[in-house]
């Protein structure tokens, strides 16, 4: 849960030790957009050649040329304003709505826990045990409970994104060191400007781990609910394709599940940038010259 | 010693006692009864105005418990710490603190960081309207220009001498130093030495630092106070009257030479003495 450069999209940074280590390799001597198209493209040579020998049927593994077809009339149709288009602003709401109010308690929460000692030494392990459970196993209570509209797969993106956001910002509060709270201690700052100062930005790199694994989460939360609860979402949309065995279909879809996901991701990270300029993780080293 | 007379007191704190004390410590014991550990045991002394104090000792003597009781962060079990004539019950406004971290907040620049006593202790517009004092200090210390950099973009000498001015901004009657250069490298280590004398002798402050090296607890001090283990105490107190301001070059000298080995004498004999360790 520690949040770390690597989690991040794009160019990973190395540490000098790593890169002793791997120096002299020749994949360091090739530019990394290169290595990434290479292995796409062979990926997708591998693909078309399982699917070209039919090792298994074409209608269980279709190709990606046929892939690719389906995806463009999913296209066409969601450009159109088709039911596929409906499926989609569905599911999006879905997953916007679960995200948000799950980041909205899982912080407002977390604080409250990684603030308080009852919250830490009480509530804290039965976070950590229940974020243990296979939480999709709920669905079906939710769906019960809240029927089999829009509120059912909300409440399960909720519920299965909560977790990493309070865990998290729970884990958070306690991020701050031992010297700068001793500082603020010797400041004489209030319990608010130590938590508004001090910890709270301390934990932002933490909360925002959270956040990240939460905007994939939410997508999880809303497709299980769908495939459990019906609706006319693009997991329902999933599951009726795969029942008529329409593969190539279901592969379309779950592209246009995968920019949903894709997209709150990356608002969430283009927002963790802006905010935590000032952390390791968005720092490339800057050397400036000892004065005197 | 060289006492300079021209020393002014920029700090604006309160008149000084005319007879110069600043701290007076008597009978100070702590304590820590879920361990059942005596860490400090009787302990006395004074400090006097504009004088510079060397604590050392073998780890766990209980010589940074004594600091932070000094800065009214933890309670002291018996004994008296006077501050100004004041009772020390807890944090003050006159005692300024600086740890072997900067622990600058990173998100905040150079000048941000300086005001932040004044800003948690009388808010915003107050720390905004002493801007101007708290450039001055990082000129002080030689950061002129600095004041919009942010804590990584420093190395960690400079983030110090950042630490320092945050630690003289509220105008401090004493400065508690917990090995405040512990966690640099020697060469920026005695670079900082000459620094921090220099920057004492400025505002004519009175300080008491806690170190493990001895060459550095001689080279600052007038007085060094060596300390034995379990309990803590204050074995010796071994007087500095080498000459200010004090050079590196004096380090080579005889005099600092025995100076450091009645020191180490000293520290020997309050282990050899400490007995079960």
């Amino acid at each position: 849960m520690i949040p770390k450069a690597k989690e991040m999209a794009g160019p990973v940074e190395m540490s000098d030790a790593e890169a002793l280590w791997y120096s002299g390799k020749w994949i360091d001597r090739v530019p990394q957009s290169v290595s990434v198209t290479v292995l796409g493209l062979g990926m997708l040579g591998l693909w078309w050649l399982i699917a070209e020998l039919e090792f298994v049927s074409r209608i269980l593994l279709p190709g990606p040329a046929e892939t690719f077809e389906e995806l463009w009339d999913a296209t066409k149709n969601i450009v159109s304003g088709g039911h596929i288009a409906e499926g989609l602003w569905i599911t999006t709401q879905e997953v916007v709505w679960g995200f948000l109010l799950a980041a909205l308690a899982g912080f407002v929460l977390g604080v409250v826990v990684g603030e308080t000692r009852l919250g830490k030494r009480a509530v804290m392990p039965y976070l950590v045990s229940f974020n243990a459970l296979p939480k999709v196993a709920f669905a079906p209570v939710f769906v019960a409970w809240f029927g089999f509209g829009v509120n059912s797969k909300i409440v399960m993106a909720t519920f299965i994104a909560f977790f990493p956001v309070i865990v998290d910002t729970a884990a958070g509060m306690l991020a701050a060191d031992d010297d700068t709270l001793m500082l603020f201690k010797s400041m004489e700052a209030s319990r608010w400007q130590t938590l508004l100062k001090l910890k709270l930005p301390s934990a932002l790199p933490f909360i925002f781990a959270g956040l990240k694994t939460a905007a994939v989460f939410s997508v999880v939360g809303a497709v299980v609910g769908e495939y459990l609860g019906g609706g006319h979402g693009l997991g329902e949309l999933i599951r009726f394709s795969a029942q008529t065995l329409r593969i190539d279909r279901v592969f379309a879809l779950i592209v246009y599940l995968g920019v949903i996901g894709l997209l709150l991701f990356g608002l969430v990270a283009w927002t963790e940038r802006k905010l935590l300029f000032w952390h390791k993780s968005e720092i490339f080293e800057i050397q400036v010259g000892t004065p005197g | 010693m060289i006492e300079s007379t021209d020393a002014v007191d920029r700090a604006g704190q309160q008149p000084r006692p005319v007879n110069d004390e600043v701290v007076r410590i008597t009978g100070l014991s702590k304590t820590f009864h879920k361990r059942g550990l005596s860490a400090l045991d009787d302990v006395d002394m004074v400090l006097r105005h504009g004088t510079f104090t060397s604590v050392i000792g073998p780890s766990g003597c209980g010589k940074s418990t004594l600091l932070k009781i000094m800065a009214g962060l933890i309670p002291a079990s018996s004994g008296e710490i006077l501050l100004n004539g004041v009772e020390v019950t807890g944090p003050r406004q006159d005692i300024g603190i600086m740890f072997q971290q900067p622990t600058l907040l990173p998100w905040r620049t150079s000048l941000e960081n300086v005001l932040l006593p004044i800003e948690i202790r009388s808010g915003s517009a107050a720390a905004q309207a002493r801007s101007a004092d708290a450039l001055q200090l990082l000129e002080l210390v030689g950061l002129e220009g600095f004041d919009q950099v942010r804590p990584f973009e420093l190395s960690g000498g400079m983030a110090q001498r950042v630490a320092i001015c945050r630690m003289l901004v509220t105008g401090p009657a004493i400065l508690l130093l917990d090995e405040p250069f512990g966690a640099l490298d020697e060469l920026t280590r005695e670079y900082m030495n000459v620094e921090l004398q220099r920057i004492c002798r400025e505002r004519d402050a009175t300080s008491f630092m806690v170190t493990h090296a001895i060459p550095e607890a001689v080279f600052l001090a007038d007085q060094v106070f060596v300390m034995s283990a379990r309990p803590g105490r204050i074995a010796t107190i071994v007087d500095v009257d080498l000459p200010r301001p004090r050079t590196l070059d004096m380090m080579t000298t005889p005099e600092f030479g025995a100076l450091v080995r009645r020191v180490r004498h000293e520290l020997d004999m309050g282990i050899g003495g400490g007995g079960e360790q």
